[in-house]
């Protein structure tokens, strides 16, 4: 391999943007748009290099990843022993994710020069804190093992942190940065429980190549490792945002367009699924654990479409159908992993979670882009206040509605390649557990739901008549170097499925021992697709919602208030739009759990441990005080007590001591 | 290079000359403050150039024993191996920033100077002795420039911090000296028994010879006795619930540099007495008191993290958060496995560099903003951008962020917990969500959001060169060992068996 | 030769005499004077013991006895004579400057 050889250099290059542009200062940047040169130029370099890389692992490798470490910490002292390594591991996952992570990044980057242009100085701390995010997510897709993983891992974190939060002055963006910090440190706390699992059950090796060969050599049982299996899914939960952390991600919105599409769209919620792919060979053990993933990723995927359904904000419903999509991508991985367990030759349910990944990445930068294209024209988040832009935004509604027919399922846009796995590899599940019919339903309910709120999304933005003068008035087409990526991207949107025909389901296979990827021609593919009835179904399901949205928001054949005519109808859209009351949920543990327990600390803190101290020393100083009476201050008293005392001293010599 | 060279004894001269240089100049202020920082540059230097030479064979290395007093078996016996290395150039580092960061100090400037030298004398006193009456005359020296510290150039409730500081530690000492007393009378007919000291001697007050009988020879009850004399004597320096109080107090009261010195250094020197005497000396006593260990440790992190979030004050906040940060050295020592030892050093040493960063911070809040009050804070990022950046780096460290050295050590001990106690890690982990609660929230309603209109802020000025030179050290730093823990882990791992030669995991 | 049991006696009359002017007088010269006595009582010890014991030991005793009393009292006087000028008084019972 000799591309793969100079991999380590790829997260290199956007860390020295990083360096060039947090460090050296305003002044020097001011004149360069606060260094976006510099990130352009470092993140292409690195997607030049991501991509031979990528390619030469995906069409030369045999199946074996390429592994490159360094020992970074080694103990060896005493009778405890052993080492964590710094590396790279190659295989055709992370060459899948490097192609999707440095891609779209790249693509941001670029569009940001557009979208960022008038926020001033404060575009150095943008393009820095970018730069550096992209390092650490191409260091986590190329991680050689699960704590150099986790470091990553926590690092895109702190990156998605500071990026939330990026306008610091709103109470509201530093608030919902803070919350996506700290749900996600809660499952960033079980992941490492599961490293600790792995790490004393694998004899202090955390090697992704040494675990996956020897799943077998697990010391502490099933149910440990069932444990350890649970607790690294926890990490994907929270960074992925799964039910029940998923309240953070809709709050993430606060951030830059940019960073919603870059970070909470396309690659570091992502980061969950990649977890759970990448360490597939460990979970397949489980079962349970599998069972468990495909449960949570089908009731968040229906959970999070609910709430997207009456949002009036557009980057809020892409982000709970980014949620809801995750989940298809568990719900795919799960179902996949737990028929394995059975049935050793089946790779849909693998195939589908990582190939939906990636459409998935690039249908939903397109749809976030093309939000901010809107948002940028239009001056606002709030769908009520648009319509009718497509005729003043003609590229951006073109391509957003190419996201949308692509997320909502509708042949051959990529979205209805990956979505028909998932839901073939859940139905496939039924065989071996009941639960997956109600999972397989979910899914397609999904699945409608879907098309009807992207659709709604796309008539009340861009069809119609403008609802407000003002805003519709202002409007403008965004600059070229924001529609450009948009276009490439809209490509991508629309073609990448067909690299199933190609047989993505032959190349991404996980590395199990004695597994036989599943070769055929594309027409055999074509056939198997276009003669299960389940195609089918999830068709309708698209174009059922499709449909409906179609009829409610463009035609008004359906008045929209119908949804809330009546009080049973209005009390569940007020659910929905609380959000099922999660957030209320997790500000009232925050604030009277959480908080309510500190002031009781506080208040043993002040009044019982230091009222005890202080009530000690005040009784010594009163016992002193007491005493001091004592002193009387004239002379003779004092002299009549030294008599007294050696008068004592000598009747106690006489009749106790017997001296005298 | 330093075969014949009494390296750690000029380690402590220097700062010595340099104390009392200071205190002399009391008709030039200005010069006591280079003065200061020459004589404190010059351990720093020397303890620099000792690293080059520092073996990693884990034995103790750079001795010196000349007789003292010996007739009653006092010999000023120092040495230094990976353990107590770290801790050295710890002290020698902070003492030099925290001199640098005084630097517009005013109020008698050169008893200041004197007093923050003649702290770093006692530190590394304590960190190199190998004597216990060495050992004790050092810990009490530490004792007093940090009280006068504290009382002299202290906030507005000075006197009764300083005093109950002074009381607190110094309840503790005794009773740790009441220990030592009864470790120096119960081993001596047991040395002489091994002739190891002459059959006409007292006793001895080597820690080494002590160590070598004391585990084996010593009746149970006595050895359990003994232990927790020392013990308690050492964790309320650590400090740990319910004897911590005295420590938000100080650092409310105490100048910046003195918390500074307070929290990075002092407070080691409880967990490094439990490292370097109780468990080396009285190892079945410390199985027995592993549980105890165990459990004030973990409520300590939880009732720090806790009590954390419930201030007000910014640096109060920060002095329970080195209550929760201690309480994992303590878990680590806890596990009684190489591994959670050799993290509770490692964290030992990262918390010294992160908690220094920490109140810099503060003391730049009440110099800029003329408050530490976080609800009187606010929007204050845009002002003073470097500030609130250097807030941010203290802050992600100590919540234990990775590529910051806080990560690893946090992780080891917790894998440790693991190893020894299985799921009973839940407990203390859960804290570390805490931890990031109460950071996050401070940063959120300090620097974040509008800009306070409670205090004036229009005439707030970012970091002095003297403020950012410090901070971008201990971060540069902090950074550092983050990246490449293996720089101090190499260092601490090989003295690990000589201080816990049983079980170990893995 | 007198037997030595009549100086003891002498001495211990004197210095429970002394000993009672200290506890109960009221005037500073006539306590100082009483603190005299019993260091005459001591002197006459002194002095016994040495005669009995055929030493110059306690002669020599008390001679320096005998100087240092000549030094105390100059300096008892002089704080007599200094608190009559500052306070008009010499009565113990008046002074309590050490007190509370």
């Amino acid at each position: 391999m000799a591309f793969a050889e100079y991999a380590w250099l790829i997260p290199i290059f956007p860390l020295i943007a990083f360096v060039v542009i947090g460090f050296l200062g305003n002044r020097l940047f001011k004149k360069w748009e606060g260094g976006a040169p510099v990130a352009i130029l470092m993140t292409a370099i690195s997607l030049v290099l991501a991509l031979a890389v990528a390619f030469e692992a995906l069409t030369t490798g045999d199946g074996t990843p390429f592994v490159q470490s360094l020992e970074w910490l080694v103990v060896q002292s005493g009778e405890f022993n052993f080492t964590f390594n710094m590396g790279i591991y190659i295989d055709n996952l992370s060459a899948l994710m490097l192609i999707v992570v440095a891609f779209i990044s790249t693509l941001v980057v670029i569009y940001s020069l557009g979208y960022m242009h008038e926020e001033g100085e404060k575009k150095r701390r943008y393009y820095a804190v970018i730069s550096l995010f992209i390092s650490v997510m191409l260091g986590l897709v190329l991680a050689s093992n699960f704590l150099q993983m986790f470091i990553f891992w926590e690092l895109v974190g702190l990156c998605s942190y500071l990026l939330i939060g990026f306008w610091n002055t709103r109470p509201s963006a530093a608030s919902a940065a803070k919350k996506a910090f700290l749900v996600t440190r809660i499952g960033d706390i079980m992941f490492m429980i599961g490293l600790f699992v792995f790490f004393i059950g694998f004899q202090g090796n955390l090697d992704y190549t040494h675990i996956f060969n020897n799943v077998d050599a697990f010391v502490g049982g099933d149910a440990l490792l069932t444990f350890g299996t649970l607790m690294i899914f926890g990490g994907a939960i929270g960074k992925s945002a799964q039910f029940p952390l998923h309240d953070w991600l809709p709050d993430a919105m606060e951030g830059p367009t940019t960073v919603s599409a870059l970070i909470h769209a396309a690659t570091m919620v992502k980061a969950g699924v990649y977890l759970v792919a990448r360490s597939y060979p460990v979970m397949v053990e489980t079962p349970d654990t599998m069972l468990f993933i495909a449960f949570i990723g089908g009731f968040t995927a229906l959970f999070a479409a609910t709430m997207a359904l009456n949002n009036t904000n557009i980057k809020r419903v892409l982000a709970y159908s980014t949620v809801s999509q995750l989940g298809y991508m568990f719900l795919a991985l799960g179902a996949g992993g737990y028929i394995y367990y059975y049935h050793a030759d089946f790779n849909v349910g693998y195939a589908a979670g990582t190939f939906h990944l990636m459409n998935h990445a690039f249908f939903k930068a397109l749809l976030f882009l093309s939000a901010g294209a809107v948002i940028h024209a239009a001056h606002t988040e709030d769908m009520r206040l648009m319509g009718g832009l497509s005729k003043k935004l003609k590229i951006t509604s073109l391509v957003m509605l190419i996201g949308c027919i692509s997320i909502a399922g509708i042949p051959p846009f990529s979205g209805f390649w990956s979505k028909d796995l998932v839901l073939e590899a859940a139905f496939e599940g039924i065989q071996y557990n009941g639960l997956f019919i109600l999972l397989y339903a979910f899914g397609l309910i999904t699945a409608f739901l879907t098309a009807f709120y992207m659709f709604r999304l796309w008539f009340l933005t861009f069809a119609g008549k403008p609802r407000d003068q003002h805003t519709y008035d202002h409007a403008h087409e965004a600059p070229k170097v924001m529609w450009v990526p948009l276009a490439i991207l809209a490509v991508l949107a629309f073609g990448s499925g067909f690299a199933f025909l190609m047989g993505f389901e032959s190349v991404l296979v996980p590395g199990l021992e004695g597994f036989v990827p599943h070769e055929a021609s594309a027409v055999d593919l074509l056939v198997a697709v276009f003669t299960n009835i389940l195609t089918y179904a999830s068709i309708l399901a698209a174009v059922l919602g499709i449909g409906l949205a179609y009829l409610v928001y463009y035609k008004g054949t359906i008045n929209p208030a119908v949804f809330t005519a009546t009080p049973a109808r209005k009390a569940m859209s007020n659910v929905l739009l609380a959000r099922y009351g999660f957030t209320k949920a997790y500000d009232w543990f925050g604030l009277k759990v959480i908080y309510g327990i500190s002031k009781v600390v506080d208040f043993i803190d002040r009044r019982i441990i230091d009222g005890l101290i202080n009530g000690i020393s005040a009784g010594l100083i009163r016992a002193g005080g007491f005493l001091r009476r004592g002193q009387t201050g004239f002379v003779q008293s004092y002299a009549a007590v030294i008599v007294a005392g050696v008068s004592l001293i000598v009747i106690l010599l006489f009749y106790v001591g017997g001296v005298i | 290079m330093f075969e014949n060279i009494p390296i750690l004894s000029l380690l402590i001269l220097f700062p010595l000359l340099g104390a009392i240089a200071a205190f002399m100049l009391g008709r030039s202020p200005k010069a006591a403050k280079y003065v200061a920082l020459v004589f404190s540059a010059i351990p720093l230097a020397l303890v620099t150039l000792m690293l080059t030479e520092f073996s990693l064979s884990g034995g103790f290395q750079f001795v010196e024993n000349y007789e003292w007093i010996s007739f009653l078996g006092i010999n000023f016996h120092l040495g230094i191996d990976g353990v107590s290395v770290t801790m050295v150039f710890l002290s020698t580092l902070l003492v030099f920033l925290a001199i640098l960061f005084s630097w517009d100090v005013e109020e008698r400037l050169n008893q200041y100077m004197g007093l923050m030298l003649l702290l770093e004398v006692g530190i590394l006193g304590v960190f190199t002795a190998l004597d216990y009456f060495v050992f004790y005359i050092f810990w009490e020296v530490v004792l007093i420039p940090m009280y006068f510290l504290i009382a002299i150039w202290g906030g507005m409730n000075r006197a009764y911090a300083s005093i109950k500081f002074f009381i607190y530690t110094h309840v503790a000492s005794l009773a740790m000296l009441l220990g030592i007393f009864a470790l120096y009378f119960t081993t001596a007919p047991l040395l002489k028994a091994d002739g190891l000291i002459p059959v006409d001697a007292i006793g001895t007050f080597d820690m080494q010879l002590i160590a070598r009988v004391a585990g084996d020879g010593l009746g149970h009850m006595l050895q359990i006795a003994i232990f927790g004399a020392l013990f308690f004597g050492f964790i309320v320096k650590m400090p740990v619930v319910p004897f911590h109080t005295w420590l938000p107090d100080a650092h409310v009261q105490a100048p910046t540099a003195g918390s500074v010195l307070l929290a990075g250094l002092l407070l080691k020197m409880g967990s490094y007495g439990i490292i370097r005497i109780c468990l080396p000396t009285l190892p079945d006593a410390a199985v027995d008191f592993q549980l105890i260990m165990a459990v004030i440790g973990v409520v300590s992190i939880i009732y720090g993290a806790f009590a954390c979030l419930a201030q007000s004050d910014l640096k109060k906040m920060v002095a329970y958060s080195s209550i929760s940060h201690m309480g994992i050295v303590m878990l680590g020592i806890a596990t009684l496995s190489q591994l959670g030892i050799a993290a509770a050093v490692f964290q030992m040493f990262a918390h010294g560099l992160i908690t220094a960063v920490l109140f810099m911070v503060c003391g730049m809040f009440q110099h800029k903003a003329g408050t530490r009050e976080i609800p009187l804070l606010g929007g204050l990022a845009p002002k003073v951008p470097i500030l609130a950046t250097v807030m941010m780096m203290g802050f992600m460290a100590s919540l234990g962020l990775p590529g910051m050295v806080g990560f690893l050590a946090e992780f080891m001990v917790f894998t440790s917990t693991f190893d020894t106690w299985g799921v009973w890690v839940l407990v203390p982990i859960a804290t570390v969500a805490l931890t990031a609660a109460y950071y996050l929230w401070a940063m959120q309603r300090s620097i974040f959001g509008e800009l306070t209109t409670k205090i004036d802020t229009k005439h707030m000025h970012d970091a002095y060169w003297f403020e950012i030179l410090p901070l971008a050290v201990l971060l540069g730093f902090i950074v550092l060992f983050g990246v490449w823990p293996a720089f101090a882990l190499d260092l601490i791992t090989p003295s690990i068996p000589s201080v816990w030669p049983l079980n170990g995991v893995i | 030769m007198i037997p030595i049991e009549y100086f003891l006696a002498l001495s211990g009359i004197l210095f429970v005499i002394g000993a009672l002017g200290v506890l109960t007088k009221k005037n500073a010269i006539v306590v100082l004077m009483s603190v005299e006595v019993m260091l005459n009582a001591a002197n006459i010890n002194f002095v016994a013991f040495s005669a009995f014991y055929g030493s110059l030991n306690g002669a020599i005793f008390a001679l320096v006895s005998i100087a240092i009393a000549a030094a105390e009292v100059a300096v008892g006087l002089a704080i007599i004579m200094n608190l009559y000028k500052t306070r008009d008084t010499i009565s113990l019972n008046k002074i309590n400057l050490l007190r509370w």
